[in-house]
């Protein structure tokens, strides 16, 4: 027996304990968002909102329906957000609006207060609200949802997010509890959640992205089996279809009832306010903006760049990390916010207006996702390893097996036979790869840059890190991609990790995500094509087998910057190959200026240079598998498709692993193909920025101690990734221990 | 498997012949300027085949392509720095490579997976200390210094590599010899080295060809046009903007032909060195 079963956990301190959880988040988010209150500056579009709303209190204050109905200014958003600024603001006095101006000028110097920061306190009441609802569902998502810092930035000012966030997620987690609760509960919960959605739209039309994923989780969950007659079909479907479509007339009856200005003309202002957004998102503004497709994904891939000071925690990245490796228990336990993110993902990737504040339609589920990532990840690894070494230690000791590995032979006399031989080799590394790589450390702790390289030559940056270290000196500020940076003294300081800290917390956020996207879409490229073309020379009595795989083989012998010359040959806008042969009716997009297409084109790029040797391994691999494998399948009647899903592909993939996970690597590290062929920012790898910084003739250049700190965040990255490779193949003994 | 039928084999030479033009079309290109006497600067019409024919670009460049120096002046330049750390990495490497294939000694997996680290890092990463390390040593603008560089990109990958060369051969003839009294050096000299050679000899041209095609860290620290490599040759003429298409597609040509052709003759070597020790599953 091992020792008595765990006592059941009485239910109430459960209770207490989720109560408990509960507070904390709701105390977390309150305290976050009026910290950022006070703290955060004037943003764009808080004066348009902030006059809207006094409009409004000054309209209701004198009884004026007329101006409620009619008053059009921002007509493109409805009013319920700014209806609810302007009830808190009734009790002020009137004070006169800010001045108007173009949406191309810098935000309002100055904004008229008391209003301006009760405002902002309604907002942040609402995002608590939020943060309170979410919790309420899983603490440990409420707690994601208070310390996301895109959170706090907009549901602490005057934005229209906090209202219409607070609503989409209270639709969503009423409809979650109908679903597990029946009779009457299920149809409070369901209309509650048909309000909610009514008071969402109501708010800001885009949030109604929660009210797709209701939908969707709805219609599947009851999708109607076994029908039989036509008429039976008929009538199942309607059966189907009705309670929702019940749902969503009460949720438009709600919208149409918070909604003042539809009472006049519904139909005809709802066309105009919608149409405002489609031309909206084709704009000039839009397009100067410059953002990429992926822009989303890079806000999340980090906290809010623009505030240092303001959010205290900035965990963004790692939430967001947390969320992928917990979408798949979302999927499986509460599938309507696996919905929602991913139509709202989908959404935001394709909609071509890309404000960071639209991030908000999603935060609720993605931190879901987090909690649920955090708990199956993290958490459940942990408790279980704990618990596997008390069992352990409570356990009798036994003899374990010894290894082969283990044989007890003393150490010292292994150390004395391998010393001469590694020697050599030892002395090789520690003078090119481990002294250089520690010297690096160093340097990543300090500010050393062009202007200070006599000193740092001299001892420098030893005499810095010792001094910082031993705390004779305080650090010095550097901040990363501020060309302040360089300080243009003479002698090193001790600056501490904190450009280290900064990358690790998600700054550069754009090239970090354009990295990793940049390995996903080539090494998914690579080894499409790679594959396919193997299995096609591999087939049986293809003709010119050799002739093709020699010319298929051209772009892995070339050197990869030759290569990147051809590429940027083709595609330069002022002689570009492509662009010189293009009728002049067709203008092709700018390499230089137009993101996407340059994704596109160094994609195309990088599959060209890759692909070979991903083939060169499939090939060799196809041919390890004999031949009379298939003459088997051939005679049992399997052929095809079915022979390439239970035969070959099962035989390819191990051999080909070495291949991708080479190929990944090089991908991530990719650095010629950039240098030669210079893509817009941020479409740039970790190794390329961290040539720029260190490159003395560049603009950025000289800055050997950030150029330094970004290799050191590279080299955890990739033990982070070779760690993750490990795992993934140790079934055949591994990566690192072949 | 079933023999190709005829609708199979008409779809996939198709294919093969469209991939192969996505293949080629890129390299023609920038190719066909390099036998085109009339482009001085960047080419400015859309072409498809050259406008005079003609060789006489590959001999102007073969005379005369940097400021006075021709291609094989660069061409040496290239064998010595980038030959000159194949040699160092795998001499220096081999015996490292030996003792992590057969000796058993404390942090041995530490320090293989530290090399695997080493094997994959890009090779900016190690180059500001690198070039402060051989500033102090007043090595840094020389071609030896460039050697050293090149090395240290190398060095982990080819201690890596030779190991998963030495485990390929079988130990039962190591312990033939051992029975014979040979000692660890005997055998590996007379036993596991020959055996071994061609691997290392893939091992040492990979390394070779990691130098042959650098050239971001070569201009870092090279100062004199004397010292030019061809890789630096050619992409000083690319960041230049007035520099003749015609002659750097023909340098460019004159660079990688050589080098294609190894590639293509030793690919399956080549493969097997390249995904060295990360394929073999033997525990």
């Amino acid at each position: 027996m091992m020792g008595a079963p765990a006592p059941p956990v009485p239910r109430r301190s459960n209770r207490l304990w989720q109560i408990g959880a509960f507070l904390l988040v709701a105390a977390l988010a309150l305290g976050l968002r009026v910290r950022a209150v006070q703290r955060l500056p004037i943003d764009y579009d808080e004066d348009d909102y902030l006059t809207a709303a006094q409009r409004y209190a000054a309209a209701l204050r004198l009884g004026d329906w007329h101006f409620v109905f009619n008053y059009d200014y921002n007509f493109e958003h409805p009013p319920l957000t700014k209806l609810a600024y302007a009830a808190a603001l009734l009790p002020l006095p009137d004070a006169p609006a800010a001045a108007e101006h173009s949406s191309s000028d810098p935000p309002a110097a100055s904004l008229p207060e008391p209003h301006f920061r009760l405002a902002r306190c309604v907002a942040a009441a609402f995002g608590t609200l939020e943060a309170m609802a979410l919790a309420g569902l899983n603490p440990l998502a409420g707690l994601f949802l208070a310390i996301q810092t895109w959170q706090i930035k907009y549901t602490s000012q005057i934005m229209l997010e906090p209202l219409p966030a607070l609503c989409s997620t209270l639709a969503v987690v009423c409809y979650w509890k109908a679903r597990g609760s029946g009779g009457g509960a299920r149809s409070r919960w369901l209309a509650l959640s048909a309000i909610t959605m009514g008071l969402t739209a109501a708010s800001k039309y885009v949030y109604c992205i929660a009210g797709l994923a209701v939908a969707a989780d709805w219609l599947w969950a009851s999708f109607p089996t076994g029908l039989a007659g036509r008429s039976g079909r008929l009538k199942a479907i309607a059966r189907w279809l009705a309670p929702l479509v019940g749902w969503g007339l009460l949720a438009v009856a709600v919208f149409i009832l918070f909604d003042p200005r539809l009472w006049v003309d519904p139909i005809g202002r709802l066309r105009q306010s919608l149409l405002f957004h489609l031309d909206y998102a084709q704009s000039q503004h839009v397009k100067e903006a410059g953002y990429p497709i992926w822009q989303p994904f890079v806000w999340l891939s980090g906290s809010v760049p623009w505030h240092p000071g303001v959010f205290v925690i900035s965990l963004d990245l790692y939430i967001s990390l947390l969320a992928i490796l917990g979408f798949r228990r979302l999927w499986n336990r509460q599938r309507v916010f696996a919905l929602w993110l991913v139509i709202a993902l989908a959404f935001l990737t394709g909609w071509t207006t890309k404000w960071p504040q639209y991030l908000l339609i999603l935060t609720a589920p993605l931190s879901l996702a987090a909690a649920q990532g955090f708990s199956g990840s993290v958490w459940q690894p942990l408790t279980g390893w704990l618990r596997r070494r008390r069992d352990a230690s409570r356990a009798p000791v036994r003899q374990r097996p010894r290894q082969m590995d283990e044989t007890p032979v003393s150490h010292w006399k292994d150390v004395r036979r391998a010393l001469p031989w590694l020697l050599p080799g030892t002395m090789a590394l520690l003078a090119l790869a481990i002294y250089p790589l520690v010297y690096q450390g160093a340097m990543a702790l300090t500010d050393f840059n062009a202007t200070s390289i006599r000193d740092g030559i001299q001892g420098g940056v030893w005499r810095a890190v010792w001094q910082g270290l031993t705390g004779q000196v305080r650090p010095v500020p550097v901040d990363l991609f501020v060309s302040s940076a360089v300080t243009f003294a003479r002698k090193v300081h001790f600056a501490g990790p904190s450009v280290l800290v900064q990358l690790l917390g998600g700054l550069g956020a754009d090239v970090l995500f354009f990295n990793v996207l940049w390995v996903v879409l080539t090494l998914s490229l690579q080894a499409a094509l790679g594959i396919g073309l193997a299995l096609i020379l591999n087939r049986r009595g293809l003709r010119l087998a050799g002739l093709w795989r020699s010319v298929l083989l051209l772009p892995w012998a070339i050197p990869e910057f030759v290569g990147a010359m051809f590429w940027l040959r083709l595609f330069e806008p002022d002689y570009g190959w492509i662009p010189e042969g293009m009728p002049h009716d067709i203008p092709l997009p700018s390499f230089f200026a137009d993101k996407n297409f340059a994704l596109f084109v160094l994609v195309i790029a990088a599959t060209w240079y890759g692909f070979p040797l991903i083939m060169l391994a499939a090939s060799a691999a196809l041919k390890s598998i004999p031949l009379e494998v298939y003459d088997a399948a051939d005679l049992d009647g399997a052929a095809g498709w079915r022979q390439l899903q239970y035969i070959t592909w099962p035989l390819l993939l191990p051999l080909v692993a070495p291949a991708l996970i080479i190929r990944s690597i090089f991908s991530f590290n990719q650095f010629y193909l950039f240098y030669v062929m210079r893509p817009p920012f941020p479409l740039t790898t970790w190794a390329s920025v961290s040539f720029y910084f260190f490159n003395a003739i560049g603009p950025s250049g000289g800055q050997f101690a950030v150029s330094a700190a970004i290799n050191i965040f590279t080299v955890l990255v990739l033990i982070g990734l070779l760690l993750v490779f490990n795992r993934w193949t140790r079934a055949s003994e591994g990566v690192t221990y072949a | 498997m079933r023999r190709l039928s005829l609708r199979g084999q008409i779809a996939s030479q198709l294919i093969l012949a469209l991939v192969a033009l996505f293949v080629l079309i890129p390299i023609w290109t920038l190719a066909y300027l390099a036998f085109d006497g009339g482009v001085s600067g960047w080419p400015t019409e859309f072409r498809i085949w050259p406008e005079q024919f003609t060789l006489g670009v590959f001999r102007q460049v073969w005379q005369r392509a940097v400021e006075g120096f021709g291609y094989p002046d660069m061409l040496r330049n290239s064998l010595f720095v980038s030959g000159g750390a194949a040699v160092l990495a795998v001499g220096c490497g081999a015996s490292m490579a030996y003792a992590f294939a057969r000796l058993r000694f404390p942090g041995k997996r530490v320090g293989l997976f530290a090399l695997l680290l080493g094997a994959l890092l890009p090779p900016v990463a190690l180059m500001t200390p690198l070039y402060i390390l051989l500033t102090a040593l007043h090595l840094r603008t020389t071609l030896l210094g460039l050697t050293l560089v090149y090395t240290s990109f190398s060095l982990p990958f080819c201690i890596w590599n030779m190991r998963a060369a030495f485990q390929a051969v079988p130990k039962d003839l190591e312990e033939s010899a051992f029975m014979d009294g040979a000692d660890h050096l005997t055998a590996f000299w007379r036993v596991t080295l020959p055996l071994a050679i061609p691997s290392i000899a893939i091992a040492g041209l990979i390394a070779f060809l990691i130098g042959y095609s650098e050239f971001a860290m070569g201009w870092l620290f090279v100062s004199k046009n004397a010292d030019v490599t061809l890789a630096m040759a050619i992409s000083g003429m690319l960041s230049d903007g007035f520099a003749s298409w015609s002659n750097m597609a023909a340098l460019a040509m004159l660079m990688s032909v050589p080098v294609v052709l190894i590639c293509l003759v030793l690919h399956r070597y080549l493969l097997s060195g390249l995904l060295g020790g990360l394929a073999d599953s033997e525990g």
